[in-house]
């Protein structure tokens, strides 16, 4: 992820300058946190720089909220799961290794272990397990600021690829992506054997990505 | 069927987390040898990292954001306080040899002191380390004015959905200080923020991912500081 990552909100600066040196951090003199790169924040905040983890959470903290709230399904639960999220990422900010993939990455998959933990500890599971359309996508929230333009294109090229995939695979993703259902129970729900939804997931997501990889040469 | 395709059915699955845990964990140890399922991973991953992207953008509330970061900055504050008078200059090097000079007694209590090293005030302590749950593990705790590292070897994976997690004890009173995970070879390193002047030892437990608010389980190994 480069510097020019879109969803901060406002330029943030500190007393120190960080430069780069042998990978890693100089104090000399002011930095402007915006203009670092993710993984150069995240060298700050796994020295305890609240200020760069504030930069972290700027850029993608929208983000994580949109998947709390696509997966829990309301705005209260997807703020609980968000901070329990960054929480975590803070507390376990010394566990990133930027060769293990982007900062994005990481977090996002942080946000969505723990709220589909979230969601299986609840009540809102069984809830919802009455309720296959509890798991369809809900309305974007009207506060939506200018700064999403940029996660409204990246969603759309994501949603063109996930629309070639054939509906029955498409369900069978979902359900276990947003829904946190395991493979039985999702079987059990469509009345399907496991086997046929295990390959439908493989399938599905090796046809994802390849059209995202399509889409992006 | 072989024994190898009937795992790889299960790779779509467990890249969307879709796998209940003990099969996780069965296809878990078949992964560590398969470099075919290994590169299917890899390979289903790319779609799966994509997936949160298709989201409908949300704004999340001001609060949201003040409330977390009035947390994060009172667990900052003291390593921030610290670095107006000598930044921590914690290189890996530093961490993997004190870990090198570590040495691992077993259960039970006791105390080494490893040496001074450079003439200054840092200082390395081995760790008792538990090895009925770490077989072979060893760590030590690497202390100076700039910050304190905790480093480990030959530890086990601390399970699926888990992590090591570290704690202080002051006083009776045990409090979370930072999360770590180890590598293939069992190897990991964590910092230990704050002063240690006041703290009566350092543990580890093994928590659910992302840590817990409080031990669950007895320490696996402990360092009296």
């Amino acid at each position: 992820m480069g510097v020019a990552s879109a969803g901060y909100s406002r330029p943030r600066s500190n007393r120190i300058t960080v430069i780069r040196k042998r990978g890693f951090f100089v104090e000399t003199g002011v930095v402007n946190y915006a203009r670092l790169a993710d993984e150069e924040l995240m060298q700050a905040v796994q020295r305890g720089d609240a200020m760069a983890f504030e930069t972290i959470y700027d850029r993608h903290g929208g983000a994580a909220f949109s998947l709390a709230y696509r997966i829990v399904g309301t705005r209260s639960a997807a703020e609980d799961a968000t901070q329990d999220a960054f929480l975590a990422i803070w507390r376990s900010r010394v566990r990133y290794q930027r060769e293990r993939g982007s900062v994005r990455n990481w977090i996002l998959g942080i946000v969505h272990n723990r709220t589909i933990d979230a969601l299986r500890r609840n009540q809102v599971h069984a809830t919802r397990r009455a309720d296959a359309e509890g798991i369809e996508e809900r309305e974007a929230a009207p506060e939506l600021t200018d700064v999403e333009a940029f996660r409204r294109e990246e969603q759309r090229h994501v949603r063109a690829a996930i629309e070639t995939l054939p509906e029955s695979q498409v369900r069978v993703i979902e359900l276990a992506y947003f829904g946190g259902f395991t493979h039985s129970q999702i079987a059990e729900m469509l009345g399907e054997p496991v086997g046929t939804v295990k390959g439908r997931m493989r399938l599905g997501l090796d046809k994802l990505r390849r059209e995202l990889a399509g889409a992006m040469a | 069927m072989t024994a190898h395709s009937e795992y790889a059915e299960n790779v779509g699955a467990y890249a969307l987390g879709a796998l209940p845990e003990l099969e996780a964990q069965v296809f878990e140890r078949h992964l560590m040898a398969c470099e075919e399922c290994q590169h299917e991973l890899h390979r289903l991953n790319e779609a799966v990292e994509a997936l949160p992207r298709s989201v409908t953008p949300h704004a999340p509330p001001p609060s949201l954001k003040a409330s977390l970061m009035e947390v994060v900055n009172a667990e900052a504050a003291p390593a921030t306080r610290r670095r107006r008078f000598a930044l921590p200059q914690l290189r890996p090097a530093m961490a993997w040899a004190a870990a090198a000079c570590a040495i691992a007694l077993g259960v039970g209590y006791g105390l080494s002191e490893l040496g001074q090293g450079d003439g200054s005030d840092a200082r390395t302590l081995s760790a008792q380390v538990d090895d009925q749950r770490l077989p072979g593990a060893n760590a030590s705790l690497s202390i100076s004015d700039d910050g304190s590292v905790l480093s480990v070897e030959g530890m086990p994976d601390a399970g699926r959905g888990r992590v090591y997690e570290v704690w202080v004890e002051r006083d009776g009173d045990v409090e979370p200080a930072s999360i770590f995970d180890v590598d293939d070879r069992g190897s990991g390193a964590a910092a230990v923020p704050g002063s240690l002047d006041d703290v009566d030892a350092v543990m580890v437990t093994r928590e659910q991912r992302g840590g817990a608010d409080q031990p669950t389980e007895m320490p696996v190994l402990r360092i009296d500081v």
